[in-house]
């Protein structure tokens, strides 16, 4: 019983963490139809900045919720880089994107074993939260619930955000129609930069969050992005909703595939990627088709 | 004529190899309504969309009150005071009724010299819409659509109003309520241009009026001359 419940804790946790992840993603897709293959590094660089920070490595120590938000802000200005610079000179070449974000991602990783080294930086527990929650009978780890707290409340922010305010319309009017979007006076491409800062930040704050749980080694991008892909397939691109409901099956299917049958785990996660591919291209909730 | 408030001057445009406007002139005048007639396929919405940036004009110049616009992209046009009503209406679907028209607001240009459009003077004009103000655009019928895509329009405060075929797929009736609306917004002193399969429709409101045939400026006139001429008419419409 109780290694059941733990192993829905850690499923849930990991599912928080996909969709802190994906979530981005799948607004990307979504909105400038860019499939991101950066999206994976974008986790480990915001994982390897946050561990520099908090572990000191430039000399100073910095506070573990400082360094997840410089990690952050510091992917964020990469992701615009790239955007503005390379993806916006590709519109509507979906090949030349998948190689384009590709190959960052391999350039990423070569640059992240030279300057970090092949072997896994742990990062510690944020203080305060090194300890457990009692419930009755059960212990639980207090970071990981803490995790699935943030990630509540980026899913809720993300939703006012693209639900209640006028720059969320206007995100959505550019996902819907996008000339007709500029011929009202949205400025898409603006939009477009903002995004994809907002995803790359979000990608890279779940890398540095995921630290404690994951430590941070060469290849967790290559690990991510598969899942990440995968939660976006299921959900439906460009859905908040679908990430959500995407991240939470993934989470819960790849723990448990790990726990029941290991040398199947792997069958376990992408079966149901195939049948929804299969039976609702567009995702369980995507109003698309990729 | 009065003030030229939007004018093409010589304009080619093309899609991939196929040139569809040839040598394009004309202009419109402040304050006054331009009948854009021609067959299908004429190149009436190419004019409209080179007109709102949305396709590149390859030589010649667009216009607006005097300062040319020409390859600027559609934002900066809408912002020098130009707004669409486009073919098909194209709402944004997934957005509700009131958002679809949050999206476009725009306070009125230093030269803007109408009553400013609000979300509230909007749904005062189309009451129909501030009904379903919180529904989907997707579940409006065609004719709320249409006013829908008018009101969007109408909330970037612009001087110039393109309307690309605003009664296709329309019943009579609904017709005849947007051209009620259109003549309304012609008194205000919006300088608009009204494209249309059916002259007729036109005649009644407009007072330019230019035919084009086969992607070229084939008839400059008005609608008391073009009225006598059954056979003119034939030749660049068809039969009506
Ligand atoms: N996106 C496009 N790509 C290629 N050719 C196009 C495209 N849009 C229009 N055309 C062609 O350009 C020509 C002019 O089209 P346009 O849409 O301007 O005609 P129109 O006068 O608006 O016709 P309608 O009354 O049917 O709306 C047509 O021959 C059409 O087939
Ligand atoms: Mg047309």
């Amino acid at each position: 019983m109780t290694f059941w419940l733990l192993l829905s804790v850690n499923s849930i946790t990991f599912g928080a963490l996909l969709f802190l992840l994906a979530a981005g993603f799948s607004l990307i897709f979504g909105l400038m139809r860019i499939p991101n293959l950066t999206h994976g590094s974008l986790f480990m660089l915001g994982a390897y900045f946050g561990a520099t920070f908090v572990n000191g490595m430039l000399g100073a120590y910095f506070d573990f919720w400082l360094a997840a938000l410089m990690a952050a802000a510091l992917v964020a200005v990469f992701g615009a880089v790239i955007e503005r610079f390379l993806l916006r000179q590709l519109p509507g070449q979906p090949l030349a994107q998948v190689l384009v974000t590709l190959g960052i991602s391999f350039m990423v990783a070569d640059l992240c074993l030279m300057a970090w080294g092949g072997d896994p930086i742990a990062v510690a527990t944020p203080p305060g939260l090194t300890g457990f929650v009692r419930i009755g009978p059960m212990v639980f780890p207090l970071y990981r619930i803490a995790v699935i707290g943030i990630a509540i409340v980026v899913g809720v922010a993300l939703w006012l955000l693209l639900d209640r305010t006028r720059i969320g319309a206007m995100i959505r009017a550019g996902v819907d129609d996008p000339d007709m979007a500029r011929v009202v006076g949205i400025r898409v491409s603006g939009l477009f930069t903002m995004v994809f800062a907002l995803g790359a930040a979000l990608a890279a704050f779940a890398g540095i969050i995921g630290g404690p749980i994951l430590t941070v080694y060469p290849g967790i991008d290559q690990y991510m992005l598969p899942l990440a892909l995968v939660v976006v397939i299921l959900g439906g691109s460009g859905s908040l909703l679908g990430s959500v409901v995407g991240s939470m099956v993934i989470g819960f299917l790849y723990n448990f595939g790990q726990a029941l049958f290991p040398e199947l785990a792997y069958f376990v996660l992408f079966l149901p990627m195939l049948l929804v591919l299969l039976l609702r291209p567009q995702g369980l909730f995507g109003r698309f088709i990729p | 004529m009065a003030t030229s408030a939007l004018s093409l001057e010589h304009v080619d445009a093309f899609y991939g190899d196929s040139h569809v406007l040839q040598d394009v002139s004309f202009e419109l005048g402040e304050a006054r309504m331009l009948g854009l007639l021609g067959r299908n396929g004429a190149g009436k919405s190419t004019c409209m969309n080179v007109g709102m940036g949305l396709l590149g004009a390859r030589n010649g110049a667009i216009k607006v009150f005097g300062q040319p616009v020409t390859r600027l992209p559609p934002e900066q046009i809408s912002a020098s005071g130009v707004a669409l009503v486009p073919q098909g209406r194209r709402i944004f679907r997934s957005l509700t009724v009131r958002e679809n028209l949050v999206v476009a607001a725009r306070k009125p240009g230093t030269a803007g010299r109408h009553a400013e459009w609000t979300i509230e003077t909007i749904f005062e004009m189309f009451p129909r819409l501030q009904e379903r103000a919180s529904q989907m655009a997707a579940h409006l019928s065609g004719g709320e659509q249409q006013m829908l895509a008018i009101g969007r329009a109408l909330m970037g405060n612009p001087r110039i109003l393109l309307m690309d075929e605003p009664s296709e797929g329309l019943a009579p009736q609904i017709v005849a309520e947007v051209m009620a609306t259109i003549r309304k917004l012609k008194e205000s002193g919006l300088s608009i241009i009204l494209v249309e399969q059916n002259p007729n429709l036109v005649f009644d409101v407009a007072d330019d009026i230019v035919i084009l045939n086969t992607g070229r400026v084939a008839v400059v006139s008005t609608p008391a001359a073009l009225q006598k001429d059954d056979a003119l008419l034939r030749q660049h419409l068809g039969v009506f």
